[in-house]
């Protein structure tokens, strides 16, 4: 097996690093990094170097902390480790587009479904060298890919038998490893003379956060804080770098069905913008979808004072299947080669058919039992006519046309007008400022006859005719904002080491609530399977053993996140991959966090298993 | 919240120059400008306007700069990511700046980051304009220009991020942590990037640097911008906002644009060269 590295860290330790730098502080001249790897190779055996990429402490300090935590460990092995900050556009750019690093820690939205690994691990993205979310780790297993299909077509026990195969070899091959589940804690401000409903609302991670809160008497302003400057600048909707979470976009655009959290950290697909839907499970495992779209919605685009029927643009069937098949090709037949979107990839290739029975009424094939058909159903619906105009703008040779898939400008440029039909539409953005939406007072759940049923409840519309998103720069000048009255609610969720500040507020002041949510969000550290030396499961499980995921907990987290083995949510978990003090599959080789001598030699030994060797000076050799 | 901390700010700077005024300035310096002050104005008016001009291009580059730099770095290989290697340069000089923290110490250098260093900017300006010789105020103007500017353009070189940003475990934050309102106003001027050099630094070194070329106008102001300067130093530091490399790089860079100040003053005369065009 060959161990040779040729990252862009090659090498450099910090020893040389140091030598060079007294040797003279020519930091800004390109020369000195030449400089510092012609030292590193005198030595003989080059040293084993690894880059763990990660956002700097203002944008999240938990990865940041659990990054530190990991650089250290692989330090004190003899493994050269070295941090690379990016912000968090750059940073997924690096990535999920590049797909150039070692290492990296970060968040992954998760789902509550466990079927958001197909996206996240099934070869045929990385055989394809697809962008995006779709598994960015290059993570390539005949058997997952089995798995990965059987779960999607089995229902019940078999369905569950497939899963737990499934886990237990991520958990062994390690693509990444799921580190904590965060506990999500937000603050709002229960003040009656501002709005009521706040009992009732849904979970501030969704679109049901923002629906359904009544304005009291001239209130005409929603104000929630974000720490994520990036919708600020970009809504996207399927730009893969500027958000990790679909709050935002899925108040713009509207989705046939949505997804509604309930309080056990499960959640229920319920219809949206579809009325109601029929499902039928064929021999094959395929299951067919008949879908009743609520006639008559309108995309934002509608000019209010013109009401010609020609100027009107509904949500028809038609948009509908543009949308799956769009997102199976966002070049959508006009270049030689498809180019999948960076984003819904995997919902998005379950759909086989779609025959569309009339404006209103169309029938989805998904490749997968009834739970896919449903998710499925969870993407947001774009309007054909906008997204045509944008894709003929950018052909300016029909014959020879090609795209960056996953890269080029209709799926990551802000200059595609945001226009869904979703309970809220783009108002104005203010990059760093804010990103305000308007009601859209032709949007269905503003009907009378929507929302009233007792299992309608999730179907609450947009009272307050203004929410702003407005950036603020850290949790703890948002809690300050809430509590002096500047702002209703925290969009983000408040950072661990500031969670102990927001109960404080919540307990002093009589109108400021704090609340919980368990959303399927986790931290996790990430290998690229593509490059040596993490292409190696057996090296990846041993980096792995390096970190302390109970220590993390308590650190980064004060406690408030759950350590996991397993990415699934907590229902889905099979007993084997439950947590039980330690990790099952890959405990720490120290303890409290820290490796004590023992435990350096246990992982020199184990690392030597695999054909490493060590020096003289306890460093690992690449 | 930021208007707030902005009307605080300018409260209390404004109180600060007052005082320095009577006791720095002086009484006849104060007559004398009463009469000169046309004159003196029109001399600086060139720069005066030179600098805003730089001062606007500097804020809206601000907005522009994170994607230019994103394209420099990936696309034309200009830049690259300086954080980790001055990381490794100073290991861990900072956190042993941090040991010392004291409560009175985190209030000094707060408030000598936020108040003492715009005092710093602010008050020379109104000394030399007190001045009849207008030549240190029109040089201390284009100091300022050139820090701008040459500043600017190392920042979209130099991506790079401080010590409370990449050692969260090891450093404080601690003007954050303790005044956490001031991240506000910090941001409204600062991007988390703008690191290397260390323009908090480079202007108060230009200041002192000034300072000491005007020590027999200004004997007094001479002294105390040398322990301001010094303080606002070591603030950048001790806040865990800046690295010990950027503020060397920033005082380097500060004696760079006040050398660079002194061969350009007075070498062209907007005055003249209208004077010489009518007479043409």
């Amino acid at each position: 097996m060959n161990y040779d590295t040729t990252g862009p860290v090659d090498g450099v330790d910090r020893r040389s690093v140091l030598a060079a730098g007294s040797a003279g502080l020519s930091l800004s001249l390109s020369g000195c990094i030449d400089s510092v790897r012609s030292v590193v190779n005198r030595d003989g055996g080059d040293q084993l170097s690894l880059s763990i990429a990660t956002v700097p402490s203002d944008y999240d300090p938990e990865s940041l902390h659990i990054a530190r935590h990991l650089e250290s460990n692989l330090q004190e092995v003899g493994i050269d480790a070295e941090l690379t900050f990016r912000n968090p556009s750059d940073f997924l750019e690096m990535i999920l587009l590049e797909q150039e690093y070692d290492i990296y820690v970060g968040r992954h939205p998760g789902g509550y479904d466990p079927d958001f690994l197909y996206e996240a691990l099934h070869s045929t993205y990385a055989s394809a060298n697809e962008t995006g979310w779709q598994n960015p780790y290059n993570f390539s297993d005949r058997l997952v890919d089995v798995d990965l299909a059987d779960q999607r077509r089995r229902t019940g026990e078999q369905r569950e038998e497939s899963l737990e195969r499934l886990l237990d070899t991520v958990a062994e091959l390690k693509p990444f490893d799921p580190i904590c589940r965060p506990t999500a804690y937000r603050l709002y401000r229960d003040d009656d003379e501002r709005f009521t409903g706040w009992d009732e609302v849904g979970d501030f991670a969704t679109r049901h956060g923002y629906l359904g809160l009544e304005p009291v008497d001239d209130v005409d302003r929603l104000t929630a804080l974000v720490t994520d400057s990036r919708p600020s600048a970009n809504i996207n909707p399927l730009s893969p770098i500027n958000r990790e979470y679909d709050t935002i976009i899925d108040l713009v655009y509207d989705s046939l069905a949505t997804v509604v959290p309930d309080d056990d950290g499960e959640s229920e697909v319920e219809p949206w913008l579809a009325e109601k839907w029929e499902t039928e499970t064929h021999d094959d495992g395929r299951t067919t979808v008949t879908v009743t779209l609520r006639e008559d919605c309108r995309f934002h685009d509608v000019d209010e004072d013109d009401d010609r029927e020609e100027h009107v643009t509904r949500v028809t069937a038609e948009d509908v299947e543009f949308t799956y098949w769009f997102l199976n090709d966002t070049a959508f037949g006009r270049a030689s080669v498809s180019s999948p979107a960076p984003r819904y990839r995997g919902l998005a290739s379950a759909v086989d058919e779609i025959e569309i029975e009339d404006d209103y009424r169309l029938r989805l094939t998904v490749d997968g039992n009834v739970a896919v058909g449903e998710r499925v159903l969870t993407v947001p619906i774009l309007p054909r006519h906008v997204w045509v105009d944008e894709l003929n703008d950018r052909i300016d040779d029909p014959a020879d046309f090609s795209t960056s898939q996953g890269e080029w400008g209709l799926v990551t440029s802000s200059s595609v007008a945001p226009i869904g039909s979703g309970p809220y539409r783009f108002e104005s953005q203010s990059r760093r400022g804010h990103l305000t939406l308007e009601r859209f007072d032709d949007h269905f759940t503003l009907r009378e006859d929507v929302g009233d049923g007792d299992d309608e409840t999730h179907l609450r519309g947009p009272l307050v005719e203004e929410l702003r998103f407005s950036v603020d720069p850290g949790s703890d000048t948002s809690i300050g904002r809430i509590v002096g009255g500047g702002a209703d609610l925290t969009s983000s969720r408040v950072s661990s080491n500031t969670v102990g500040q927001a109960r404080a507020a919540a307990d002093n002041e009589s109108d400021v609530e704090l609340v919980e949510s368990s959303p399927p969000t986790f931290y996790h550290v990430g290998f690229n399977t593509g490059t040596s030396p993490t292409s190696n499961e057996l090296f990846r499980r041993r980096i792995a053993r390096l970190i302390d995921k109970a220590w993390i907990v308590d650190e980064a987290f004060n406690d408030h996140a759950e350590p996991l083995v397993t990415p699934v949510t907590e229902a889905w978990t099979p007993e084997r991959l439950e947590w039980g003090g330690t990790d099952p599959v890959t405990p720490f080789f120290g303890t409290d966090g820290e490796l004590d001598e023992d435990a350096i030699e246990d992982a020199h030994r184990a690392f030597e298993a695999i054909g490493y060797r060590v020096d003289d000076e306890g460093r690992i050799l690449g | 919240m930021l208007g707030a901390v902005l009307a605080q700010l300018i409260v209390v700077v404004t109180a600060m120059v007052f005082v320095s005024v009577g006791l720095f300035v002086g009484r006849d310096r104060c007559r004398r400008t009463r009469s000169e002050w046309r004159h003196r104005l029109r001399a600086a008016a060139p720069i005066t306007i030179f600098l805003a001009v730089i001062l606007l291009l500097n804020s809206v580059a601000r907005q522009v700069v994170p994607d230019f730099s994103w394209i420099g770095e990936w696309r034309l290989g200009v830049a690259w990511n300086a954080t980790s290697m001055i990381y490794d340069l100073e290991g861990e000089f900072i956190v042993w700046l941090q040991s010392q923290a004291t409560p009175w110490l985190t209030a000094y250098f707060s408030f000598i980051y936020i108040y003492g260093y715009v005092f710093m900017l602010v008050f020379p300006v109104v000394a030399y304009f007190a001045l009849s010789d207008t030549h240190p105020l029109r040089e201390l103007l284009t100091a300022y220009a050139l820090n701008y500017a040459l500043g600017l353009l190392l920042y979209t070189v130099v991506i790079a991020y401080g010590p409370r940003n990449m050692l969260p475990d090891l450093v404080d934050a601690l003007l954050y942590d303790t005044y956490p309102r001031y991240q506000h106003l910090t941001r409204q001027v600062n991007r988390n990037t703008n690191v290397f050099p260390s323009l908090h630094t480079s202007l108060a070194a230009t200041v002192s640097f000034l300072a000491y070329r005007t020590r027999d106008s200004y004997p007094l102001w001479t002294v105390v911008a040398a322990i301001l300067g010094v303080s606002v130093a070591i603030s950048t530091m001790y806040l865990g906002i800046h690295w010990a490399i950027d503020v060397v790089a920033g005082i380097v860079f500060a004696y760079v644009c006040v050398e660079l100040a002194g061969v350009l003053v007075g070498r062209w005369s907007v005055s003249d060269w209208v004077a010489g065009r009518l007479r043409d």
